[in-house]
Formats: C-alpha cells, structure tokens, sequence
C-alpha cells in the first residue's frame, strides 16, 4: 500500500538527484519516507537518497518495493506548475502508478525491480577530511574545471589549512582555493584524489546552489557529497571512485 | 522453473569445467595484472564458460565487476562513458588502489549503426585503461588487429564429452533427477563441445520425464553456423554436389555475399576447363541473382545457391588437397577502389548521351570505347580536340578517354584548343544568329564539323520544331534561336543538342 501527496519541487529534486546518474531505480517504500539507492552502470558513482515522510503533505506506505523508469516520472513530474502537488498512488493489482496532477490523470506502468540493476551496499569509508561548503562554490569550481580538463583533483593542504580544486588541462590549468573563511567549516586531514569530472557535472546539477554541501575527502579514496534538500526532510549522498592517476 | 544455465553457473574458477588450462591461464593472468597491466581477449565458441569464467574469476579476486553486452547499446560513445570511466575509476569500496573488472561480453559483434564505432573505441578503451579489462568473443578474427594486438589471449576450447557428462550428473542429483547414464551421453554427444546447451537440453528433458532414458533423449542435432573458410574448402576440395549444397545450408552468408566469395576463391585451386566451367555455373547464378533483384521474388535465390555449390563442386575434375589461403572476396574494395575512375566515366557517358540522344548505358558501353579507339593517346589530334570541345571534357576526363597522362603538356593544350574552338564557334554562330536571319542552314553548314550530317539534319528539323511551338511558323533564325533559348536545359521532348549554336551565341552576348 502507498499513497502520498508531495510538492512538485521536492518530487522533482528527488529524482533529479538519482537520474544524474540511472535510468532506472528501486524505490523502497518505508514507513517513515522514501529510499533510493543505485549505482550507475559503470560501477563508478552511487547515489543514496532518502525522504522523510515529513517532507510529504500526507504519507502512507507499508514498506513495498517499486521499479520505475526516472525519466518517464520526471516528465510527469515536469507536468506540474511550481507550487502544485502531485498525488502518487499504487495500484498493487495492476502494479502501477497512477498519479493525479490537479486533474490531470496519468496511470505509470512500473518496472520489475528484479530487472534493475542490484543495488550497491554502502561502503563503509573512513574518510579523514571533511569539508562543508556553499552550493554555488560547488558549481564555480566544477564549471571553471570543466572549462580545461575531464578530470578535476579535490585536496586539503594541512599546512596551509584550505580546501583546493585543481584541473590541468592539455594547455590550460585552473587552481581554486577555499581558506577556512570561504568554508562554513573545513576538518583537516590528508586528502587529495582525482575525479572524473563528467559525474560531478551531473551531480553538480542536482545540488542546490544555495544548500550546504558536505564533502568527505581522503587520499586516493572515493569522495562522498552529501546536502539536504526539501527543507530538510530529503538526504542525498553520493559517492564518486577516484580516477586512477596513471604517470 | 529457473534456468539451470543460471542456477548452475560457477561462482568460482574452480568450478569452471573442461578447459583447465585456459581457466589457469585466467588466473594467472588476473593474478599478475598488475605487473603486465594488460587486458585479455577470452574466445572460444558459445556455450564453453567464457563468460561464467570472467564473473567466476571476478568473484575469485574479490574484484566488483562492470559488463558491458550485446544487450546493451554499444556506441562509441556508451563504451567511452561507460567502459571507459569504469576502466579508469577506481572503485567504491578500495578507491584508487582498488580493482574493478571490465567484462566486455561479445567483443567481437558489434552491430551496423546502432552501435557505431564501437569497436574502435574498444581498442582505445583497452589501450587507455587502469582496470583489469577481459574482452569476450567467439570469432577471434572478427576483431580488429589492433585490438588483438593490444591484448593477450587465452582460447577455451569446446568441451569434452568427457567432462560434460560429470556437469550433467552433478546437476540431476542436485535436481533429485534419475537418470541412465547413457541418456547423459547422448546429450553430452549431441551438443558437440557446447556445455550449455547440454545443460539446456537436459533441462528440457528432465522437465519431461521421471526417469531420464537414453530413449528420451531425443533432441536432435542443434543448427551450427558453418565459417566461411571451412565451407570453401570443403566446397572447393571435398564435397560432391549434393555434399556442397548441404553445406552451404549452415553458412551465414547470404547468395549474393556467397557468390562473392566463391567467385573470387575458385580460382585459386582449380585452373584450365574445370575453373571456365565452375564459372560457368558461377554466371548462371549471377543471372539468378539479377531475377530475384529484378523480381523480387527470393524464391529464385534457390537456383542462385543450387549453381554456385553444387554447380561449382561437380566442375571438379580432379582431386585437390593441401591448404589453400581463401581471403574475403575483392568485389566491395575493387568497387571503392575504382569510384573515382568510375565517377569519372559516367559523367562523360551522362554528357555524351545528353548529346546524342542515347541513354547513359549505351554512352558508356558502345559509345565510350569507340572515342577511347580513336582518339588513343590523342594520335589524332584535331580530332581530339573536337570530342574535347563537343563533350566538353576537362582534363582529367580527356586522359581517362585518351589514356594520356592528366598532367602532360599535350592534353593540357587540347584541352585549351578546344576552348579555343568552342569560342570560336560561339562567335561564328551568333553571327548566324544576329545577321543571317531565317538559315538555319547555314549557320550548320559553318560549323566545322564531318561526321555530323545527320546531325544537322536533325538539328534543322529542331529548329522548326522550336519554331512551330513558339506559334510563329515565319520566324527567323533569331526567333527560333531565341525560342530555343526559353527551353534551354528543358529537355522535355528528350531530343538533342537543341540548337546548340545559337544557344552559346546568345549566351556570349548576353
């Protein structure tokens, strides 16, 4: 059983989040909110994503799994004017969902999730550095890399105690540093690892500009971003593997 | 039920049947991956545990694995995003110390457009890659040079029915089956080296029956895609006519690529009457093969195969032995090869059947080599210049007719002669045009031009013709020429050269 009722900006930033990265996802329909964990085809990016029930206007669930297609949803979604809510409701007969946008009707053939690629387990990571930023510092420092280079390096240099983006580019280098100021809080520790910059592109697309953003670092270790959204009833966590820096 | 290939697949090496050293080799290879740092290319025919070998082995290192396969859309750009960042990455878990194998499945199969340069960007994926990389395919030669070249190869053999028959016995008690031993051997021998198609087999018949019997088993003999090169040879040096036409039943070659590969094979082993014959029967099928075109109607593509196997095989007179290195056939490349030359011909045949009213097809083939004749390495020259001036050809035209070298001084000034006479013309027409009104005769009778009376004659009845469809039959030679200057290029009568002279009169003066 699950029937919910949520604004269109948290559904759509909900999905946005995950389909950076899938096409389709396994969405665990809890008690107490929504959980979406997947893991992109080339093993590389994992996103986990959870939404309290409390970011809903109403919520009932009993604990169900559904598969859907993230974009057919997003282009429902899309459907709905800013401020307007968007009904969501599972027929357990017919395994689909029928969603209700101010009368407009629209019936989701779901997917069986056993089709969809198994979800990762999380890996438990124990990353030294911790550096929590603006969303807009995030996009500033992935665009002006993106401008170089397909790869972009995130480090901590303890010494000089600030957080730096560097990109070298064939001809071009672009090196950005973040002092403790710039930072709404920055936890030294040794870090430095290389990423590939066409998923932090897309995850860029779905971080707010104006949130707080999290990032663990480590040195030659996956990166972990998380940031709230929906006023802080939704989670997102991603996890980015380094590119292996060849000589 | 669940598919026993699936339930019973090895989860490690080990487990992995027939093929031992191949499956040592894997492991080896995995296991000082990080010395070589090479990929490896796994192949073998379908159904021997190339793949289950991979997974078994990835799972062996502890090593999470990314697939990429013929379901998957396979452009260019899915295997650099995905291939290729999963072999650059380093994983979730270990991060950059980490291993991760990369299963290209099928490596050797990419399919026409949808998966658009897929294969070249395989080789750049394995070249640029950090990440242990196996590339799966049945055809090794299917796949690149390059590509083989980068990488090290390990082939699994079909497997014996010695070891298929364990697997089968180990999966009935599993199953809680009864079986005769006997039953497990005819399956194991029917499927020929594919393991799971003996698994599949069994499972079909177990499905069937309490007991499994030998007389249960009676799947028959599986459909086997015959190569190519076993084909010519068994066509060329084996099979007797019918033995040929049955095997070319199992070849995936349609008639028309098959003929292809025939024609250009036979010659290499049979010489004198045999070879005329064989393509004799090699043109019968070709004629068959311009019926079905023709007709559409592929039930003729019988009688096309019919010739080309069974015609070819009786041709042979005597016994042939040996090894014989058949290459793939050299029509396509010869087609691409001589576009150029051909692109060449056809735009002087479109002219001169413009010109004379003949189609294309006639241009080229009864038109074409007479000029080519008379006009040989442009012996005679005036005469050369005159094509060159009436075709308007330029020079690289004029040296495919003539065969003179493009670039030489002499057709270079031919070419500029004819310039020269065609202003010439030109001017001597208009004049006809402008001052000897109403003889059109006349204006012929300059041109300086043998050979061409049955042209004038023509080219008088044309003005009148021109003339006549202006309304205006007491018109003078201007009205006519002016006439025929309002269906300049129109053509729609389809006769010739309409008034060509006074046509580039006007022109000039316009």
């Amino acid at each position: 059983m699950f029937k919910a009722i949520v604004s269109a900006e948290t559904l759509t930033s909900a999905l946005d989040s995950v389909s950076v990265l899938v096409d389709e996802c396994k969405i665990h329909l809890e008690e107490d909110g929504l959980e979406i964990r997947a893991v992109d085809p080339a093993n590389v990016g994992m996103v986990d994503l959870s939404l309290d029930a409390a970011a809903f206007e109403s919520y009932e669930a009993d604990g169900g799994l559904i598969g859907v297609d993230l974009s057919r949803l997003e282009d429902i979604a899309g459907m709905a004017e800013s401020g307007q809510l968007i009904q969501l409701e599972l027929d357990e007969e017919t395994r689909k969902l029928h969603i209700q946008i101010d009368g407009l009707e629209y019936t989701l053939a779901l997917i069986d999730p056993d089709s969809i690629r198994q979800e990762p387990d999380i890996p438990d990571l124990d990353l030294p550095a911790e550096v929590i930023l603006e969303g807009k510092d995030v996009n500033r420092s992935v665009t002006a890399a993106d401008m170089v280079s397909d790869h972009i390096a995130l480090g901590v240099d303890e010494g000089e105690e600030f957080f730096y983006v560097d990109a070298e580019g064939d001809t071009d280098d672009v090196h950005l540093e973040l002092t403790q100021e710039d930072l709404i809080d920055l936890q030294l520790g040794p870090a430095h690892s290389l990423f590939s910059l066409d998923y932090l592109k897309d995850m860029n697309k779905a971080i707010p500009s104006d949130t707080e953003v999290t990032l663990d670092l480590g040195e030659e270790f996956p990166v972990k971003i998380y940031f709230g959204f929906g006023e802080g009833q939704g989670q997102v966590t991603y996890m980015l593997a380094p590119r292996i820096q060849s000589d | 039920m669940s598919d026993w290939t699936e339930t019973y697949r090895p989860t490690t090496l080990s487990e992995v049947r027939g093929n031992n050293k191949a499956r040592d080799n894997l492991e080896e290879w995995a296991k000082t991956w990080d010395d070589h740092r090479e990929a490896v290319i796994v192949h073998g025919s379908p159904g021997v545990g190339k793949t289950s070998a991979a997974h078994a082995l990835a799972n062996d290192m502890g090593w999470p694995v990314m697939e990429l396969n013929a379901s998957d859309s396979r452009g260019a750009d899915v295997i650099e995003r995905v291939a290729g960042e999963a072999s650059k990455s380093g994983t979730l878990t270990g991060g950059e110390s980490g291993r991760r194998l990369v299963i290209l499945d099928e490596a050797d199969n990419f399919h026409g457009n949808a998966d658009y340069g897929g294969s070249r960007e395989v080789t750049r994926v394995v070249k640029e890659a950090n990440q242990p990389v196996v590339l799966v395919a049945n055809e090794f030669y299917d796949m690149s040079n390059s590509l083989r070249n980068a990488c090290e190869t390990i082939e699994f053999r079909d497997v014996s029915k010695r070891s298929i028959v364990p697997v089968l016995r180990d999966i009935c008690r599993r199953e809680g089956v009864e079986f005769e031993e006997e039953a497990l051997e005819k399956i194991a021998e029917s499927t020929s080296g594919d393991l799971r198609s003996a698994v599949n087999d069994l499972q079909a018949v177990a499905e069937e029956a309490e007991r499994l019997t030998a007389d249960d088993v009676v799947t028959s003999e599986r459909d086997r895609t015959e190569g190519i090169f076993d084909f010519l040879d068994a066509l060329i040096k084996e099979e007797d006519a019918e033995g040929a036409l049955r095997a070319s039943y199992d070849v995936d070659e349609t008639p028309d690529e098959l003929l292809n590969w025939i024609e250009d094979n036979v010659p290499k082993d049979y010489a004198g009457e045999e070879l005329a014959d064989a393509y004799g029967y090699l043109s019968n099928a070709d004629r068959w093969l311009g019926r079905v075109r023709a007709t559409q109607n592929y039930s003729f593509w019988r009688y096309a195969t019919d010739n080309m196997t069974a015609g070819v095989a009786a041709s042979r007179r005597e016994e042939k032995g040996g090894w014989t290195r058949y290459g793939p056939p050299s029509y396509w490349s010869k087609l691409g090869r001589t576009k150029g030359t051909r692109n060449t011909r056809d735009a002087i045949a479109e002219r001169i059947a413009e010109r004379e009213g003949t189609s294309v097809a006639t241009a080229r083939r009864e038109v074409l080599p007479y000029l080519s004749a008379m006009t040989h390495h442009c012996r005679n020259r005036d005469l050369t210049v005159r094509m060159a001036a009436t075709y308007d050809l330029d020079e690289s035209e004029l040296s495919f007719v003539t065969g003179s070298g493009k670039d030489t001084n002499k057709v270079q000034s031919i070419v500029e002669d004819a310039e020269d006479l065609l202003e010439e013309e030109a001017v001597e027409h208009s004049g006809s045009a402008f001052f000897d009104a109403g003889d059109t005769d006349s204006s012929v009778g300059g041109e300086p031009d043998e050979g061409t009376e049955s042209e004038a004659a023509q080219r008088d009845g044309q003005a009148t013709l021109a003339s006549t469809a202006d309304g205006d039959e007491s018109t003078s030679g201007t009205n006519a020429a002016a006439a025929s200057d309002g269906t300049t290029d129109d053509d729609e009568t389809g006769n010739r050269d309409e008034t060509d002279d006074g046509q580039s009169g006007l022109n000039d003066f316009f």
